[in-house]
């Protein structure tokens, strides 16, 4: 989940008439998790979901609501310009076929604003963007820029100085140089040419969705800004832009349209949503009884609009809003408003009987046994190691299981296999006191159409007197007290046993696995200094019985 | 509550109770115990307060440093001489002594009275006494001592023997630190009682006392460790709650731990670009697809679904690739699928799976409970309130609810319980009503109350750990004294 760094003081002042304390008390009811505090300076985590949490405008936005102080949705007041103009190119249908845009003027511009429009924009490239490969954003200062502007294609020979660079780069250099580039230059690879925004001096604006023009950059100085969204879809671009044109009015901007032409795009409309719910599907999914004039209300406090008609309630959702598909966004949208912490849980005796499942109790039988028989039960991971599985144990590496791109070396395949990974628990435990008895139970995979979950029992016995006839009969033992089942045992071989040692079990002509003494190779390998028993026995087919 | 000993502490106490004031080894000259068996038998019985000890200080004349051949001083060789010859010209005893022992001979005698020197021309004559008593005084002593190899000082009477051979170093006086016991007044009331029983022994019936004599024994002596065997302490957390959770009504089901992507995120309305899917977050299996994943229509609404309201290209092969499962939901929505059950309390519970770097807070592979309630009582206060009645039955009272996300239920809730140790609000398991976009695709009409969590977590408040890896770890030291009882 993304985290934001907020100033109690710059909230207050956004939020208006509220104290610190009643902030820090609200934001949790928002879904906002503080994450730590240090004096004026809070650090939240914030949904995915909700991008306009991701700068202290938005949120202040919802701590309004939530607070009463400011309720009833946002309004974008934009003005109708003819000034600003972006016509699009066919050339760029292929490539990234959308863009649209807003002019905002007259804002102040400090350096703890500039912070939280940078937050804001990487939470959009990363969330909704997905990673600016559905849509991407620009930030420019609008006085640096001569409109109208022209979306389009280039090659990769052009040339401009991009941002926080000195000297002119041509976009091969720019894709293969600069961090950005090559975190982002795949997105364009499929096609030769690269989008460009240029405008009327043939001066480049953006190269989305990788950099902008140093030439448009904001700073404090900064008084009107130009936006641009570009995407792969319509739709997606102008939720984004929606988000950003929402902060940037409650920042203190005045808004005013950029209109789109050519291309299958046109301006942005920012248009609300209507949905229709009814008030007693909110009562009934939370479990309420409360009047629909309360509904409305609650509504309101999570920034929507909502009014009666006939026996529903129509809600006006802003477009920045998009993480509301349905009826039920607006049952979660009434009782954040409502307030969690004013829904007291409630028991309704249940209408159906309880019951384990039968292979859940019959494992824990089968621990019980083993636990008789003095042996302890261990937990290993299921996904563990060459190292484990094979190396250590001399097995047969053909039939692998692995993971990609895992984090950890110790954990990167399917186990096929328990007892090797027992063999590293007493490794792990030979400074501590003889005998040492282990077993344990768990799942076992095995490549099939597409993988095979079966469970085995494993167990092990270690002290310096541990013997094949010891570990036979506590085999012998615990299924015949588990399960009334009786055993043989044949001759056979096994890289991980001692020859001559080692036995095959037959639970009626089948075999369900192996016991016998772990070879002394393998032992040491270990470096555990006793003589090691044990066995391995698949339970899903001939001993756990299905219910 | 009368206390039982040792049978060496019975002995010493009895013989102390006679005797008071007796050293070690006067202790074993009393009894049939050996010096180690008193030794210890007196510390114990100090620890308990029975004995006390009585330290004085003492000194002894011993041999000194000099070595003194066959123990014969210069004074005894020339006193043997003069007692076989009545007079003998000094020339001729430098045949028998040499020059220094001539000269402490002939002094040590002399300041005795023992000899006497008679000058004559041309030599001196040496002769004996003819008055002499004894021995000489300081021969006598230092035969003795070298004898008796100490004599406690205060015993010498000869004073001026004892001063002389101190002065010429043949014998040395060293101190030496005594240690005596005596009963203390508890002691001394125990040891009767011990002389009692020890009586009775011989008058009432003697196989029977004698039995149970052998019975009774130090019971507050420290006893070797026995290593019990047990269950895991992290799989006795995960029966505790699945026989909660099925004594609240819920029935378990079990699912594998592979599972195609389809059922792990695709039904549950997670977008395939969503970033929660990508490798970096989930176990993907190298090369492998599964070939069947869920009958057509169910694929077909499903796909529907996310064109619909995630608006892209939904693509059936990035659904077939097989994941560690990283949470049980998707066992859960495959059962509701198959089932479309009017009315249910289901859970499952298992392992799961996250690319994560391990560390004292998080593991690639945990445990993690899951469950739904299907119904026309399936409300949020009621979900609330399954969880409250779960955490009442582990022992957590302070709970609340916090507003939060997740992308297949809606509205989304979690618990934060309060940590007493930790004095801080934890996150523990999630809820919500799952979204229609969940379930509307794969047919099931009723709504779902959905919860679930890690058991790990519970697991290290249970057994106070404060690293997540020890229930992995399988450090024998640690299962072997983790309480089971909790």
């Amino acid at each position: 989940m993304p985290v934001i760094e907020l100033s109690y003081s710059r909230l207050q002042k956004l939020v208006g008439k509220v104290t610190k304390k009643q902030i820090s008390d609200s934001l949790p009811f928002l879904g906002l998790d503080i994450e730590s505090e240090n004096k004026d300076l809070v650090r939240i985590e914030y949904s995915p979901n909700r991008p306009d949490y991701s700068t202290d405008f938005g949120i202040a936005l919802g701590l309004q609501g939530l607070l009463g102080t400011k309720t009833g949705a946002i309004k974008l007041n934009v003005k109708k310009s003819n000034k600003y103009k972006i016509s699009v190119r066919p050339e760029v249908s292929k490539i990234r076929p959308f863009v649209t845009g807003i002019v905002a003027k007259n804002g102040k511009i400090d350096d703890k604003t500039i912070k939280q429009f940078m937050a804001m924009q990487e939470d959009l490239h990363f969330g909704i963007g997905r990673k600016r490969k559905k849509s991407s954003i620009g930030i420019h200062d609008l006085d640096k820029i001569s409109f109208p502007l022209v979306y389009t294609a280039i090659t990769r020979n052009h040339k401009f100085i991009p941002l926080a660079s000195e000297k002119e780069l041509s976009i091969s250099e720019i894709l293969e140089k600069t961090d950005v580039g090559k975190d982002y230059g795949k997105i364009l690879e499929n096609s030769t040419k690269v989008p460009i925004i240029l405008d009327a001096n043939q001066d480049t604006v953006s190269f989305p969705p990788i950099i902008n023009a140093a030439i448009t950059t904001v700073t404090t100085k900064t008084k009107n800004l130009f936006v641009e969204v570009t995407g792969i879809n319509k739709e997606d671009s102008e939720d984004m832009l929606s988000v950003v044109a929402t902060i940037l009015q409650k920042a203190g901007f005045t808004l005013e349209t950029v209109q789109i032409t050519g291309a299958k795009n046109s301006t942005a409309k920012f248009e609300q949503k209507k949905i229709k719910i009814n008030p007693t599907l909110i009562n009934q999914m939370l479990g309420l009884n409360i009047s629909t004039s309360k509904i409305i209300s609650s509504l309101k406090k999570s920034r929507l609009d909502a009014s009666i008609k006939g026996k529903d309630i129509v809600c006006t959702i802003p477009a920045y809003r998009f993480d509301i598909f349905g009826p039920m966004d607006l049952v979660e949208e009434a009782a954040l408003g409502y307030g969690i912490q004013n829904l007291t849980p409630t028991m309704a005796p249940p209408q159906t009987l309880g019951q384990i499942n039968p292979v859940s109790s019959q494992i824990k039988s089968l621990s019980q046994t083993m636990v008789g028989l003095g042996y302890l039960e261990s937990l290993n991971s299921s996904l563990t190691s060459k190292r484990v599985l094979y190396e250590m144990t001399n097995r047969n590496t053909s039939k692998i299981i692995s993971v990609l791109d895992s984090k950890s070396q110790e954990h990167t395949i399917l186990r096929d296999t328990i007892l090797p990974g027992l063999l590293e628990n007493l490794s792990r435990n030979i400074h501590e006191s003889y005998p040492q008895k282990m077993f344990e139970t768990g799942t076992v995979f095995t490549l099939d159409d597409p993988i095979s979950e079966k469970t085995n029992l494993s167990s092990i016995s270690a002290h310096k007197d541990a013997n094949f006839t010891e570990i036979k009969s506590i085999l012998q033992s615990a299924l015949k007290t588990g399960f009334g089942i009786h055993i043989d045992t044949r001759t056979t071989t096994h890289p991980s046993f001692e020859e001559g040692r080692c036995a095959n079990i037959i639970v009626n002509k089948k075999s369900i696995g192996i016991v016998g003494e772990i070879n002394s190779k393998i032992i040491e390998n270990y470096k555990i200094r006793v003589p090691v028993v044990g066995f391995e026995i698949s339970l899903s087919e001939s001993i756990l019985k299905s219910i | 509550m009368s206390q039982v000993f040792h049978p060496i502490e019975k002995e010493i106490m009895i013989v102390l109770q006679k005797n008071p004031n007796l050293s070690v080894e006067e202790i074993q000259e009393k009894t049939n115990l050996s010096i180690d068996q008193v030794r210890r038998g007196i510390e114990w019985l100090r620890h308990k307060q029975l004995v006390v000890v009585n330290t004085s200080k003492k000194e002894y004349a011993i041999l000194g440093k000099i070595d003194i051949p066959n123990f014969e001083l210069p004074e005894q060789k020339l006193f043997e001489k003069l007692k076989e010859k009545n007079q003998i010209p000094m020339n001729e005893l430098h045949q028998f002594l040499d020059k220094n022992e001539f000269n402490v001979a002939i002094s040590q005698l002399k300041k005795n009275n023992f000899i006497e020197m008679i000058k004559n021309a041309n030599e001196i004559l040496i002769s004996l006494n003819k008055n002499i008593s004894a021995n000489i005084p300081s021969v006598e002593l230092f035969r003795k001592i070298s004898e008796q190899n100490k004599i406690l000082k205060n015993n010498i009477k000869d004073l001026p023997a004892l001063e002389n051979l101190t002065q010429r170093k043949l014998i040395a006086i060293e101190p030496e630190v005594m240690k005596r016991f005596i009963l203390t007044a508890s002691g001394l009331i125990q040891s009767q009682k011990e002389s009692l029983q020890k009586s009775k022994t011989f008058s009432a019936d003697t196989i029977l006392v004698e039995s149970s004599e052998k019975r009774a024994i130090d019971v507050e002596a420290t006893v070797p460790e026995t290593f019990v065997a047990r269950t895991h302490p992290l799989k006795d957390t995960i029966d505790e709650i699945r026989e909660i959770f099925v004594t609240l009504g819920f029935s378990e089901i079990i699912g594998n731990m592979t599972q195609s992507s389809f059922w792990n995120f695709d039904a549950l309305f997670t977008p395939q670009d969503h970033p929660a899917r990508e490798l970096q977050d989930t176990f993907y299996l190298d090369g492998i697809s599964a070939k069947k994943i869920a009958t057509p229509e169910q694929i077909r609404k499903v796909s529907e679904s996310h064109k619909k309201n995630w608006r892209y290209f939904w693509d059936i092969n990035e659904a077939r690739k097989m994941v560690l499962r990283t949470h049980t939901t998707g066992v859960t929505i495959k059962h509701l699928a198959e089932n479309k059950p009017d009315e249910a309390r289901i859970f499952s519970l298992g392992r799961v799976f996250r690319n994560e770097k391990v560390s004292y807070k998080h593991l690639v592979e945990f445990n993690q409970i899951e469950g739904v309630v299907v119904g026309k009582d399936a409300n949020l206060r009621n979900l609330m309130g399954i969880q409250r009645e779960f955490y009442k039955r582990i022992g957590i009272t302070k709970i609340k609810f916090w507003p939060t996300f997740f992308p297949y239920t809606e509205p989304s809730l979690q618990t934060m319980v309060y940590n007493e140790k930790l004095g801080k609000w934890i996150e523990l398991f999630g809820m919500g009503i799952f979204r229609p976009e969940v379930t509307k695709p794969l047919g099931i009409t009723k709504p779902v109350l959905a919860w679930g969590g890690g058991i790990e977590r519970i697991a290290m408040l249970k057994y106070g750990l404060d690293d997540v890896r020890e229930f992995y770890n399988n450090n024998l030291n640690w299962l072997r004294s983790a309480t089971k009882c909790q």
